[in-house]
């Protein structure tokens, strides 16, 4: 391995070590007598305070697509990357509406996952099991994406870079991904819990730094946007037109201030649904937490748009342009920013930040996508007598088997490909929003009307998606395409049409009155703060307790 | 609300009788729109474009878009601080928890 810089790599493996060994000590943190129940293994023991739950849901949110796609999106079309900003802002006060409620009535009736809510509020199986379906859909590709935030900061360090052999060219990747799965088998939810906070730590710091560093060494903040604005105004020989653009613009289609916005807001609306956040969630003790939570988690926010704005130095930074030309990929730009500026050991430590930055998330996901299928597929529809302790087994083993699917998914299949399907994620994982938000606020919603509203939303989200294309793709080129002349979205108008239908639907099967099912939960069980009673105690409240539907 | 008389033996019917905890919304009806309010300026000022995403005026080497995008994060932590603060007035004033 003659291309690696021994300095980064030796930081990089010093740091995964550390980060293992906490992840296999984690098992014994906050350790209760029984630890084979799901309460323990896959949701910490729903005892994290305030300061853990903020380390806890940072980690989560804030993923290798943060680090690498974001700005990768930065780099090649300009301000229209800046929608993650205005995301990460939006979604904390949607989230406050909502997500304590969502905290209050799983700790009543002790749900482990979205659909578990879902299952007791409609009575519905069908529609639990088309949450948990989207859930997992969606969580796959989102990990999948993780692994290639490590490949391109592997890549840029040339670890593999002498062998053409793809497999041995990711064997550091297979090596990290296999210690990742057997301490999250081993210690569930406690081992991200617990590494969330050395990788906030490296994360702040490496960013803090660079944001000083990086503009003093290429020319100031006035070189970085004017180079910028230059660059993004001018004119793409290859396509005719302007390589991105600077600010929204005000036309209708292209990357205009609606696309901007719809982007913005379905990625909040979504972000909250997806099964790993919901698990970061529901392992918080305090309903308090939740929110005080939501006040204190756009401290992130602030770094994130500090990373977005690594997109445009790297376009101000010719010696990081010529880099990202030679290998024609822009997720390397912000890699080779660093390395092309920071000294060695400070890039060991960036570098160890964004692979560390892709394993916290990687895990909790792969949690969360296992209690859904242990949950709401297998104890719903095959064991329905399952044990805690057998629950626990089964959500250990989907653990891996989630993140071994991943792992294929990386190394298999073209890179663009896996960020298509992560794209493609969002705009699936919103199509639950009207059952699970819905839910939380009212029964008015008929279950057999939001399945066919999930559905079409599902199938049109899909086939737009499929059908946008650019001049370098036929396929899956954008995650906005144009309904009645104007850019926007794809979540939002699968959304929009998910909601009408769910809307006429109900109107019609309650014209009918056809039955609503059981439900239940209480209108008070929605605002319960934490109590004093055990999680075990309560584990049996779901059985049994399913009595007629109240009127609305 | 008859249906509370057959409520799940939850923790929820361990605490203080639920009834007693009145909506709080009907309780507090100033605080409650003041928060409503809060929530929807803040998310409406966030996302409506044409109101920042301009170059001018600028703050330092910044065009305004993304200064004005940066510098929103902390008016929402504290936002939300306050709505967070509101709201527990709301819990120790009915004689709930905390």
């Amino acid at each position: 391995m003659s291309h690696v810089n021994s300095t980064v790599f030796t930081i990089v493996v010093a740091v995964f070590i550390l980060v293992t060994g906490i992840g296999f000590a984690a098992s014994r943190w906050r350790r209760t007598q029984d630890m084979m129940h799901l309460n323990e293994w896959g949701l910490a023991g729903r005892g994290f305070g305030t300061f853990i739950t903020w380390f806890l849901l940072g980690g989560d949110l804030y993923t290798a697509y943060t680090f690498i796609a974001v700005p990768a999106l930065v780099y090649g079309s300009g301000s229209i990357g800046f929608y993650a900003v205005a995301y990460t802002i939006v979604a904390y006060p949607i989230a406050f509406i909502f997500l304590p409620r969502l905290w209050s009535v799983s700790h009543v009736h002790n749900y482990v996952t979205p659909a578990d809510f879902i299952r007791g509020r409609y009575g519905s199986r069908g529609l639990a099991l088309s949450a948990a379906v989207t859930g997992i859909l969606a969580t796959m590709p989102y990990i999948a994406l993780q692994l290639v935030g490590i490949q391109a900061v592997l890549t840029v360090m040339g670890v593999g870079a002498d062998t053409t052999n793809t497999y041995l060219k990711d064997v550091p990747l297979f090596v990290a991904f296999v210690v990742l799965a057997i301490y999250t088998y081993l210690s569930g939810l406690r081992a991200p819990a617990a590494i969330a906070f050395v990788k906030d730590t490296i994360i702040y710091v490496f960013v803090i730094v660079a944001v000083f560093y990086i503009p003093a060494k290429i020319g100031g903040w006035s070189h970085i946007f004017g180079a910028a604005q230059t660059h993004f105004t001018s004119t793409n020989p290859a396509t005719g037109k302007p390589f991105g653009t600077f600010l929204p613009t005000t036309k209708k289609v292209g990357s205009t201030q609606l696309d901007f916005v719809t982007l913005a807001l379905g990625s909040a609306l979504a972000l909250f649904m997806y099964p790993h956040v919901i698990t970061g969630t529901l392992a918080a003790r305090r309903r308090g937490a939740i929110k005080r939570n939501m006040s204190l988690l756009p401290a992130y926010s602030v770094v994130l748009a500090l990373i977005a704005l690594f997109g445009y130095m790297a376009v101000a930074d010719p010696a990081t342009v010529a880099s990202v030309k030679k290998t024609g990929n822009a997720q390397l730009s912000v890699p080779y920013l660093f390395q092309n500026h920071f000294p060695s050991w400070f890039t060991g430590v960036a570098f160890s930040g964004i692979i560390i930055g892709a394993l916290v998330p990687a895990a909790i996901m792969s949690i969360g996508a296992a209690n859904l299928f242990t949950r709401n597929i297998f104890k719903e529809f095959f064991k329905p007598d399952a044990t805690p302790r057998l629950e626990t087994r089964v959500s250990q083993w989907a653990s891996l088997v989630v993140k071994l699917g991943a792992l294929y998914f990386a190394v298999e299949l073209p890179k663009t490909f896996s960020i298509n399907l992560q794209l493609l994620g969002g705009v699936w994982i919103l199509q639950t929003f009207p059952m699970l938000v819905g839910g939380l606020y009212t029964r008015w919603f008929h279950r057999f009307a939001l399945i066919p509203g999930w559905l079409a939303g599902m199938a049109y989200g899909t086939l737009a998606a499929y059908n946008t294309s650019s001049p370098t793709a036929s396929h899956w080129a954008s995650s906005s395409d144009i309904v009645f002349g104007f850019s926007l979205y794809i979540g939002i108008s699968a959304f929009i049409l998910n909601l009408a239908i769910s809307v006429v639907l109900t109107l019609v099967l309650r014209a009918f009155k056809v039955p609503e099912g059981p439900d239940e939960t209480l209108p008070r069980h929605f605002t319960v703060e934490a109590t004093d009673t055990p999680a075990k105690e309560r584990a049996s409240v779901t059985a049994g307790e399913a009595r007629p539907a109240p009127g609305v | 609300m008859t249906e509370s008389a057959a409520a799940p033996s939850g923790p929820g019917s361990t605490a203080a009788s639920p009834e007693v905890r009145r909506n709080p919304v009907s309780t507090h009806p100033i605080a409650s729109l003041l928060i409503g309010l809060l929530l929807l300026a803040s998310i409406f000022f966030a996302l409506y474009v044409p109101l920042y995403g301009r170059l001018t005026p600028k703050v330092g080497a910044w065009p305004f878009f993304y200064f004005y995008l940066l510098a929103f994060m902390p008016v929402m932590a504290v936002v939300l601080w306050v709505v967070t603060l509101l709201q527990r007035r709301f819990d120790t004033e009915a004689g709930g928890p905390r």
